[in-house]
């Protein structure tokens, strides 16, 4: 895994947890791989991934159970998408909405441009 | 856990340090054995040489005593000298400190190396090379086309059934050990050169040492008239006891020393 | 009996520090002191990354942890011990991989027999598999290898013991890119809740991810002692166009600056370690407050 520049680790190991989960490589009440498993894979710190653990946990993503290790819950997906889209409203949007404003793009446009993207990429 | 002695420690030590130490001390046993080879070759009797005979009479291996001396300084002096040099090096200090035995433990290992597993091989390896010779040379007494002549003994014979050598050697018994604590001691003070610093801090010490003696002895025998003239045997027995009690007491004093050096020894 | 107790205390409660330096004050001549005054704990469960100007005393300090120097004054415990007094029950638990080291004419198996007894707890299991994983060639002898190679012995080595206090100066040294990422896996499985990790570098980028607590040496004292979530809380790291009041340090890149300021948005950025590096070392009175 490649870490980018300008975000804490844990949450770009927390990323990486979700895209699994979204992607279906874990799923739903399997374990996740140990903490220390985890940092060796990626090369850091085990702390870091237990931060990572936490809130992954406080999200409802994965739980912990005593003794056994780390949980995928049976609704993970769901709670992965919300707190996908917090991330996506706070960080990314912003920069999106700013682009739009600065280089006039109108929402039709924008619109019209979407559908495409969905119809070229999911088929939906 | 004993953090001072602990004898399975201390042979674990041991057995590591023949790791490092053992290959250079093999090497110089195999040089020792070709050097004693080699003046015993060159000097033993023989039929092709002219002075064969000592004024007594006997095969003439007098040469034997300046070599065992002469070689056994060398020899014990060089081994002792290169112990602790490794200590003068910071890479190889580092995991030498780091090893976990007691300072105890390593000075211990270092004196058992140099003392006595030094002195042992090197009165082992001059006994048998010795033995050898003169083995060789009594079974070929003939060929010296002489009458009456004695068969030669080895060494550690002529010194042990002689009672007057017996005593002899043995007030100089501390001697050996005298030599390798200063040399150990050189090879933990000094970083580089060690063997030829020691040498020189000796001989400068011995040369000072011996003006001093004289300067003060000429002070205080200035002007006065000898008490008795005659030789006295108890005075040399007497001078030679406190020969052997001042080398053992300095010996102690010089590893004391150095065990001291070993303790506080930075990186 | 006292120190038994000690220990003891230590596993059992697990609140003890493991280290415990106390008003040390070292130089290796009277005029030149190196450390003035220092104080400063460490405790298990860390990985310590040590930072620090050349001269600075990275390496001084770690020798004085290690009791291969002495302090001028002041106390250091480790473990309960004083390094200095080179106590054999205080090295087993020691692993220090310095920056120069010899390793003796013999192959592998021999360095093992004549030095792994010493350490009660050495895993022979586990030295293999590292040995495997490193792809240290166990045939050859170990002084004919290559300085990487022999580097990558006395951490296996150094790891296997199962030291509880491990002390790394430079260990990304001399090693090539693979064996760095190696060396990085391995060091994330070494971290355990009993051990306490130290290491020493200037490669900060090989390292950063596994460093969790940032200890900054200069001059004479520790200018930052800090845990990565520390330092982040109260200071972003980021890429900006522009310089402006509330930025502490910036450094021009190909996009404009990377940039050092407050968090006062509650950001969660990336520690750029480099970059706080640089930013300490020029603009020392405006951190102070932050960290202390």
């Amino acid at each position: 895994m490649e870490f980018r520049d300008n975000k804490a680790i844990y949450l770009q190991i927390a990323e990486y947890v979700c895209e699994h989960i979204l992607l279906g490589k874990w799923k739903a009440e399997e374990k996740v791989p140990s903490v220390r498993e985890l940092a060796v894979e990626l090369e850091v710190n085990p702390n870091t991934v237990m931060r990572t653990y936490e809130l992954l946990q406080n999200k409802n993503i994965i739980n912990n159970k005593r003794g056994i290790g780390f949980f995928i819950t049976d609704d993970a997906i769901e709670h992965v998408k919300s707190y996908r889209k917090v991330l996506f409203m706070e960080d990314e949007l912003p920069v999106v909405f700013r682009n739009i404003y600065l280089l006039n793009i109108g929402f039709d446009e924008l619109e019209g441009k979407y559908k495409t993207f969905v119809k070229e990429n999911f088929n939906a | 856990m004993n953090n001072t002695f602990n004898i399975n420690r201390f042979g674990l030590l041991l057995k590591r340090q023949w790791l490092d130490f053992g290959k250079i001390y093999l090497i110089s046993l195999v040089v020792l054995l070709g050097i004693v080879v080699g003046f015993y070759g060159y000097n033993i009797p023989s039929p092709l040489k002219d002075n064969n005979f000592d004024y007594d009479g006997n095969l003439d291996m007098r040469f034997r005593y300046p070599l065992f001396l002469i070689l056994g300084f060398v020899f014990i002096s060089i081994v002792a000298s290169s112990y602790f040099n490794i200590l003068g090096q910071k890479s190889r200090a580092i995991l030498e400190l780091m090893t976990p035995a007691s300072t105890f433990e390593k000075f211990v290992a270092g004196v058992t190396y140099t003392a006595i597993i030094s002195l042992f091989s090197y009165l082992l390896i001059f006994y048998l090379t010795d033995l050898a010779f003169v083995k060789y040379l009594n079974s070929h007494l003939n060929a010296f086309n002489h009458p009456g002549i004695r068969q030669a003994e080895s060494i550690t014979k002529e010194v042990f059934n002689d009672e007057g050598y017996r005593k002899y050697c043995s007030y100089f018994f501390a001697f050996p050990f005298l030599v390798t604590s200063i040399f150990l001691l050189g090879s933990i003070y000094f970083n580089r050169f060690h063997y030829i610093k020691t040498a020189l801090s000796l001989m400068i010490f011995i040369g000072l040492a011996s003006y001093l003696v004289v300067k003060f002895s000429m002070w205080i025998m200035e002007g006065k008239v000898p008490y008795h003239h005659n030789y006295r045997n108890d005075d040399k027995d007497w001078i030679l006891l406190a020969l052997l009690l001042i080398t053992s007491i300095i010996t102690i004093i010089i590893w004391a020393i150095t065990y001291i050096r070993l303790k506080e020894k930075e990186v | 009996m006292n120190k038994q107790h000690h220990t003891l205390v230590y596993y059992l409660t697990n609140t003890v520090d493991m280290i415990n330096i106390n008003n040390l004050n070292f130089g290796y001549s009277k005029h030149r002191p190196l450390f003035k005054n220092m104080s400063m704990r460490l405790s298990n469960g860390h990985i310590y990354g040590l930072l620090g100007k050349n001269g600075a005393g990275k390496s001084t300090l770690l020798k004085n942890l290690a009791g291969l120097v002495y302090a001028q004054s002041g106390t250091l415990d480790v473990m309960g011990y004083d390094p200095a007094k080179r106590q054999p029950a205080l090295l087993e638990q020691i692993c220090f991989i310095p920056e120069e080291f010899y390793l003796p004419s013999v192959k592998i198996d021999a360095y093992i027999k004549a030095n792994a007894p010493f350490y009660k707890n050495f895993d022979h299991n586990y030295f293999t598999d590292l040995i495997k994983e490193l792809d240290i060639p166990v045939e050859q002898k170990l002084i004919n290898m290559s300085y990487g190679q022999k580097k990558k012995v006395i951490i296996a080595f150094g790891l296997a013991t199962q030291a509880k206090l491990v002390i790394m100066d430079e260990p990304t040294n001399g090693l090539d890119i693979p064996s760095k990422a190696q060396f990085r896996k391995i060091m994330a499985s070494a971290m355990t809740d009993e051990r306490c990790i130290i290491i020493s570098t200037h490669q900060v980028r090989d390292l950063d991810n596994l460093i969790d607590t940032v200890i900054m040496l200069d001059e004479n004292d520790i200018a930052l002692k800090a845990t990565v979530e520390g330092i982040t809380a109260k200071l972003t790291f980021k890429k900006v166009k522009e310089i402006d009041d509330s930025i502490i340090y910036a450094e021009p890149s190909l996009s404009g600056y990377n940039a050092v300021m407050p968090n006062y948005h509650h950001e969660e950025s990336k520690l750029d370690m480099e970059l706080l590096f640089n930013a300490i070392l020029a603009e020392k009175i405006k951190f102070k407050p932050l960290f202390s």
